[in-house]
């Protein structure tokens, strides 16, 4: 991903938008006994379109971000969210995305192990009450809805970062800076060539 | 050139997990008004008209998804239902009873009528956010400072005790749900049972825990508890008296301990708030910081 000021702005809407909606609408519908969450699953979306540090970076700001808005304590959703997105991210550098559903599965994995991080953060800040094995089952629904959650969630967010993602310039030759794109008619216009003169890679090492 | 790049993206990564192991380690340490505080509460503030408006703005889809959860689990909560119809039958009629014995004393002891809840502003407060983790129950009012909330104060919807203001902005407020780990209620079991501390069980919000209550207390199935509001005239309870919580549904004997585990259903739906209420005011309790 070739990350300008514009993508900046765009990763940043993004962020916004996925708290707000996760605390006001996604908290608020619980969903076979369980909170849907979207916040790991645009992480994840983020890691697998950005690679590692694209990732990491967008997990932390996340994270801070949703503990600011819900007065938690801060850092423990940036550490899990953060680990999650770089992981993603790192599996795309490493493996080509050849199925369409790589994704969603990937997304409830990381949401899974999302749920056990943010349960080893917890437990280690201290937790005086007894805990409930109910709680696993909440967190593997949690998992199977972020599956869910991320078949819409990846073509969406790849449509928004689409200026941004190498993968999206033709196989057989180099893309020439944002710069000089658009010194010669604009990113959009450029793209347009780009997919009229070759099909769209599904996957590709960003 | 790929080596510096791979440094690079350690380096990264590494400065991010010190970060937020740092801000964890302060945020956790610091007291209410630190400066982390102060800049999350901040951010909150900046934040709550747009939570807000997303909150109403997706109000009918979030109808329209609770209500296919609900239609999905409507079939077994009727018949528990009826069940539950039929006991208070029985109970209303103890009741009308027991009030008319007890308006005819106070009329001869010439006693002010007043609820448990005398003297209490009640300010009503939308829930427009929520925490979406297992281990926070939390949720965010749209009412804060402005409107009169402090923290400490008791939250309660029309069916029974919600919780409790943990933090306040000037427009918003966070309430500590009794759901929530960090939370504990000293409660009494109704008409003279025992008192005790409610607890949450972690995962599970249709389950309270009502812990220090000793083998020997019998017959606690199906009765109801009411928040205890205790003073010592040092320390008080942050919660009035009086409160509705939740009835006791199991009593088992607690194993190589000289307490029993006691089950509570509590009264309040904890995962599907709208409405809630904030009661603001009311008597000073000594020990409860407002």
């Amino acid at each position: 991903m070739i990350v300008t000021w514009r993508i900046g702005i765009r990763l940043a809407l993004i962020i916004v938008v996925t708290v707000i909606l996760q605390v006001s609408f996604f908290s608020l519908v619980p969903t076979l006994g369980a909170v849907p969450d979207l916040v790991p699953v645009v992480v994840v979306a983020l890691g697998l379109l950005g690679g590692g540090v694209v990732g990491a970076v967008c997990g932390f700001a996340t994270g801070l971000l949703l503990d600011s808005v819900l007065l938690q304590t801060l850092g423990a959703s940036s550490l899990v969210l953060l680990t999650i997105g770089y992981l993603a991210g790192r599996y795309r550098e490493g493996f080509e995305i050849t199925n369409s559903l790589i994704p969603s599965l990937l997304a409830g994995g990381f949401t899974l192990l999302a749920g056990a991080g943010y349960a080893a953060v917890q437990l280690m800040l201290g937790v005086e009450t007894p805990v409930s094995l109910l709680i696993l089952r909440e967190i593997l629904v949690q998992a199977l809805l972020a599956i869910v959650l991320a078949l819409p969630t990846y073509p969406l967010l790849r449509r928004a970062l689409r200026p941004a993602l190498i993968d999206t310039a033709p196989s057989h030759r180099v893309l020439a800076p944002a710069s000089v794109r658009r010194a010669r008619g604009g990113i959009r216009s450029g793209l347009r060539t780009a997919r009229a003169r070759s099909p769209r890679v599904g996957g590709g090492v960003a | 050139m790929y080596r510096k790049q791979v440094r690079r993206r350690r380096a990264v990564l590494v400065a991010l997990i010190v970060v937020s192991l740092i801000l964890i380690s302060v945020s956790f340490s610091e007291a209410q008004s630190g400066p982390l505080h102060t800049i999350q509460r901040g951010i909150s503030d900046v934040l709550s008209p747009l939570s807000e408006g997303a909150e109403r703005a997706l109000k009918p889809a979030r109808d329209l998804v609770n209500w296919f959860d609900e239609t999905f689990n409507a079939r077994g909560e009727n018949e528990a239902l009826r069940d539950e119809v039929a006991e208070l039958r029985g109970d209303l009629a103890d009741a009308q009873s027991a009030l008319g014995e007890n308006q005819e004393l106070r009329e001869q002891l010439d006693l002010r009528q007043t609820s448990a809840l005398g003297g209490f502003e009640p300010v009503t407060g939308r829930v427009i956010g929520r925490s979406p983790t297992l281990w926070y129950s939390t949720v965010t009012i749209d009412k804060g400072s402005s409107s009169g909330v402090e923290v400490n104060d008791a939250v309660a919807n029309g069916d029974g005790l919600v919780g409790r203001i943990s933090d306040v902005t000037r427009g918003t407020a966070q309430v500590t749900l009794i759901t929530d780990h960090r939370s504990s209620v000293s409660a009494r079991v109704l008409p003279d049972g025992p008192s005790g501390v409610v607890e949450p069980e972690v995962g599970d919000p249709d389950d309270l825990l009502l812990d220090f209550i000793d083998n020997d207390e019998t017959d606690l199935e199906g009765k109801i508890l009411v928040t205890a509001g205790w003073s010592n005239g040092q320390v008080s309870s942050a919660y009035p008296p009086g409160l509705e919580i939740g009835r006791v549904s199991e009593a088992e004997p607690g194993e190589q301990e000289s307490f029993q585990r006691v089950h509570v259903d509590p009264f309040a739906d904890l995962r599907e708030l709208d409405f809630v209420q904030v009661l603001t005011g009311g008597p000073e309790r000594p020990g409860v910081p407002g």
